[in-house]
């Protein structure tokens, strides 16, 4: 960065005080007048004068009857009507709150604080431990009464001591706490409360303070620890392009450190740099130092990710939107899943949860982290391989489009001696990055209603499929153009079915014992017991679309790959017709 | 200035955009999320406010334990919830196993007596059907907090106003979440990725030297800066639409759909502006990018806190509610963007003049 830039972040610094003073001040003015409001009653427009978001017209009665359908709340003879549109019962909702508010703000005046509120709530909350048989078909664990008259425990009971009868705290502190936390329902205002000591509601509780427990602490995770990697990474990923694009890269590769070492010497400062930061979050929030055991593999994913589209974006602007691209998928990728901590075994795909239970005090065994984070530290692995293969100047300076730079890339890595095992080799080490890319299905896809997820899945699964072993078919065939005689595309595919299968098959054995399971792993990855049958699926993939570049061309590419995936999803369809 | 110059920097731009596909990227993107949308709407809408899961199926089940009172029944009464009364310890053990949704323990104290009645709610830790069930929990609790209070309020020395509202009147946050939230954010989203990215299309003149080429032709400095701009900001309107339209096919309706691209437009050429200006005195990607992203959070909260403020005449337009000034605000935005793109004219003319130099 250039010098000049430091007195204008002090300037702007004082600006964001000062902007943030007048927020302070003024609130945020966004929801200003949006419900509108009719009364002939002076006392309950007293009531909404104090909230911006109603407009409220003081008339005579006969003028209201008029016109009651101009507003969206009608208040009249001691009772408040809504319109029966949308938008006038969120008003009348609005207006249920405001009015609690109004109605705590006189009780709280009173002298004999136990009659204006008799009723006291003391919250105990109750750790639940997940339970993975239940959960393994996709149905969520949610008490029911299963229609018998009594409710017994099945395992130990212990003794739960009995709650005293009085309250804890004095008059004082108690008037002292409902002063400073009003009965209102601000929900962002309250995750944010969650690490700052800010006002503290007190032990106990009125009924209208009483709000709902949390549902996604994980997001506030997401936000905590995962954006400040975002940033790092961003800046990763600028380092590399800069090399790139003002070519000082090239003094870089003049001298005698090979590619590994000046991609380990760049990363190295962003790695630390991201491990400090995630070590200060945990000081800060007091959580265990466990937490950044899950996180390395995020981190050492994302410079991955940063070092690859550092290396493939052919200017600033591309480099921009790969990365938001990138992160917004990757958000979902960790935080969808982590939603369903404690709910739903599908919740372990994101390492985040597993952040999520060692915060709640759950710890997770060695065998969840292996799970979770497995596909992180593999394709972390390969991406760092390919890059490093391709880091010279021929790749770094060239400026063809992403696919092709993508293709060349691949192209480099392999042996041009022995093409075909080079093709086994790369199909399976592509197998976590698309095992990736369906598990990312699979959280996206599995709230949809049962039959449309599975449909849904098998087509986009196949699709991925296909896609992923055509690339190494793709880049050959743009390498070295004659390579390809009819011969040759048969053992091509054959190569790419046998690297595939050998992939897929010890990566299921490693880790993915929990999803296969279910039905949803069935779908994924086509049966584990034979082994001929999915041979032969994976060749007759790669044959479709290799017979389409060879007969047609470039052109022939996208319609091969989509009669590759309609064969491959009907295999799947005919298999869970079995299944189900 | 010539505008078919200006035109033809536009287009070599938007060119540049389409040829490397980021535009492709962007709308991917856009899809992406509206394809998830329904999934974020109810996620984001409980974070904004958890009562609004409000809805729930069959019903829960809820220990009760120690002194009798019309909790029970209240609990009971809409039939959201199976009251099993039993042994606090059991209860606990039952609730551990997720057999329960919630555990009440009720003490003897009288309805009219001195002393407040304390409950002890047991509930489960970060769970969604905790969240589900404690809106119920707490309707139960304010009816029984009703129930007291008529007993001891003769002890009470003033009444509120008395307004009867409906029973069902509450956990309609939706609308407002959409309406007053999620609406004003997309629709100024294309304006900032639009900001950010005339400053990558300026500073990559700088950072790849092709200035000197493009300056040997016809074109003048400003004649290329306008062309930016506008490659810049023909893209908000397309983008904000495409939200506009993504939005309706997820059943969220937005009214008054020209005025709303008008205020986008003229709000985000500000933006723009700004961007441009802080691209043209840095001239290199990370101060600027820097510089702008600060710049434009002290913008967004200083805004924000004006009533009737652009995003706040943009919510009342989509919403249908009447915002009677909102052709003046219009009026007053144009002025301030007339005087900032001045202000950048004139400051690129004296860049150009130092070039020539």
């Amino acid at each position: 960065m250039s010098k000049d830039v430091l007195p204008m972040t002090v300037v702007l610094l004082v600006a964001l005080l000062l902007a943030s003073g007048l927020i302070a001040e003024n609130g945020i003015r966004l929801q200003d007048g949006i419900y509108t409001v009719g009364t002939d009653d002076a006392g309950a427009a007293a009531i909404l004068a104090g909230d911006p978001r109603f407009v409220v017209s003081l008339t005579d009665s006969a003028a209201l009857a008029r016109s009651q359908d101009a507003y969206d709340l009608v208040i009249a003879d001691g009772a408040v009507r809504g319109n029966p549109t949308e938008k006038g019962r969120a008003a009348l909702s609005a207006f249920a709150v405001a009015y609690r508010n109004y109605r705590n703000s006189v009780y709280t005046g009173e002298d004999d604080l136990f009659a204006a509120y008799p009723l006291w709530i003391d919250t105990v909350e109750v750790t639940s431990s997940l339970d993975f048989t239940a959960t393994d078909n996709g149905q969520r664990i949610a008490p029911k009464p299963q229609g018998e008259t009594d409710v017994r425990p099945s395992g130990p009971v212990e003794d739960l001591p009995t709650p005293p009868a009085t309250l804890a705290a004095s008059t004082e502190e108690l008037r002292r706490d409902l002063a400073d936390a009003p009965a209102e329902n601000n929900g962002i205002a309250r995750y944010l409360g969650m690490f700052s000591s800010g006002p503290d509601p007190g032990e106990f509780k009125t009924p209208s303070q009483l709000s709902p427990p949390l549902p996604f602490d994980s997001l506030i995770y997401i936000f905590v620890f995962i954006f400040p990697l975002y940033f790092t990474s961003q800046f990763a990923m600028m380092s590399i392009a800069n090399e790139r694009i003002e070519r000082r890269g090239e003094i870089l590769l003049s001298t005698p450190a090979g590619p590994l070492t000046i991609i380990a010497g760049k990363m190295l400062p962003y790695f630390l740099m991201m491990i400090a930061v995630s070590s200060a979050i945990v000081l800060i929030t007091g959580g265990s130092f466990l937490i950044l055991l899950p996180l390395v593999p995020v981190i050492l994913f994302f410079l991955a990710a940063a070092l690859l589209i550092g290396m493939t974006a052919r200017s600033f602007r591309e480099l921009s939107f790969l990365s938001i691209f990138f992160s917004t998928v990757m958000t979902s990728y960790l935080f969808f899943p982590s939603i369903f901590a404690n709910v739903h075994v599908i919740s372990l795909l994101s390492p985040l949860t597993l952040v999520v239970l060692q915060f709640q005090g759950t710890g997770f065994s060695a065998a969840d982290y292996v799970y979770a984070t497995a596909l992180f530290w593999l394709s972390t692995a390969f991406i760092f391989w390919l890059c490093t293969r391709n880091f010279t100047e021929e790749q770094l300076f060239s400026q063809e489009s992403l696919t092709s730079r993508l293709c060349s890339f691949i192209f480099a890595a392999m042996s041009r001696e022995h093409p075909f095992a080079s093709l086994a080799v790369i199909n399976v080490l592509a197998i976590p990055l698309v095992f990736m890319v369906q598990m990312m299905y699979l959280v996206l896809l599995f709230n949809l209603p049962l039959p449309w997820s599975l449909v849904a899945l098998i087509l986009l699964a196949a699709f991925t499929e296909e896609v992923a072993r055509s690339v190494g078919i793709v880049a050959l065939f743009r390498g070295i153009p004659d390579f390809f005689t009819w011969r040759n595309v048969v053992v091509a595919a054959a190569a790419t079915g046998l690297g595939f299968l050998v992939g897929e098959k010890l990566l299921l054995l490693v880790m993915m014992a929990q999803v296969t399971g279910s039905l949803f792993g069935t779908v994924l990855f086509s049966g584990v017991g034979l082994l001929w049958m999915p041979f032969l699926l994976h060749t007759a993939g790669a044959l479709i679309v290799g017979a389409a570049l060879k007969a047609g061309g470039r052109g022939a590419y996208f319609p091969g790959i989509l009669l590759a995936t309609a064969v491959h999803a009907s295999y799947n369809l005919i298999l869970i017709g079995g299944a189900l | 200035m010539k505008a078919s110059h200006v035109w033809t920097i536009a287009k070599k731009e938007l060119k540049g955009i389409g040829n490397e596909r980021t535009i492709v990227l962007a709308i991917l993107l856009q899809v992406f999320i509206a394809m998830f949308s329904s999934f974020l709407v109810v996620g984001l809408t409980s974070l904004y406010d958890p009562s609004s899961l409000g809805s729930m199926s069959g019903g829960y089940a809820i220990g009760y334990a120690g002194a009798d009172s019309p909790l029970a029944e209240l609990l009971e009464e809409k039939g959201d919830f199976l009251v099993y009364r039993m042994d606090l310890d059991e209860a606990g053990a039952a609730l551990r196993e997720r057999k329960l949704a919630a555990v009440v323990y009720v003490p003897d104290t009288p309805p009219d007596g001195a002393d407040p009645v304390k409950i002890t709610l047991y509930t489960l830790k970060n769970d969604i059907s905790a969240s589900v069930t404690g809106v119920k929990i707490r309707e139960a609790m304010e009816a029984y907090e009703g129930m007291l209070r008529e007993a001891r309020s003769s002890r009470l020395s003033t009444e509120p106003v008395e307004i009867a509202v409906p029973a069902d009147a509450g956990g309609q946050t939706f609308f407002i979440f959409v309406y007053g939230l999620l609406v004003p954010l997309l629709l100024f989203m294309p304006a900032i990725i639009s900001a950010s990215l005339i400053i990558d299309f300026i500073t990559e003149e700088y950072s790849t030297k092709t200035l000197e080429t493009l300056l040997s032709t016809p074109l003048t400095f400003t004649e290329i800066l306008w062309g930016k701009v506008l490659a810049a900001w023909v893209l908000v309107p397309i983008q904000a639409a495409a939200w506009i339209a993504l939005l309706a096919a997820n059943g969220i309706a937005i009214r008054s759909i020209p005025e709303i691209l008008l205020h986008v437009s003229a709000a985000s050429l500000v933006l723009i502006l700004i961007g441009a200006l802080v691209a043209l005195h840095y001239r290199e990607r990370t101060s600027a990018q820097f510089v702008y992203s600060t710049a434009l959070v002290v913008v967004i909260l200083a805004v924000l806190a004006v009533p009737g403020n652009p995003a706040n005449l943009i919510v009342l337009l989509a919403a249908g509610s009447p915002a009677p000034l909102h052709r003046a605000a219009l009026v007053g935005v144009l002025a301030g963007t007339f005087l900032l793109a001045i202000a950048t004219d004139r400051y690129a003319r004296r860049l150009a003049g130092k070039t020539v130099q």
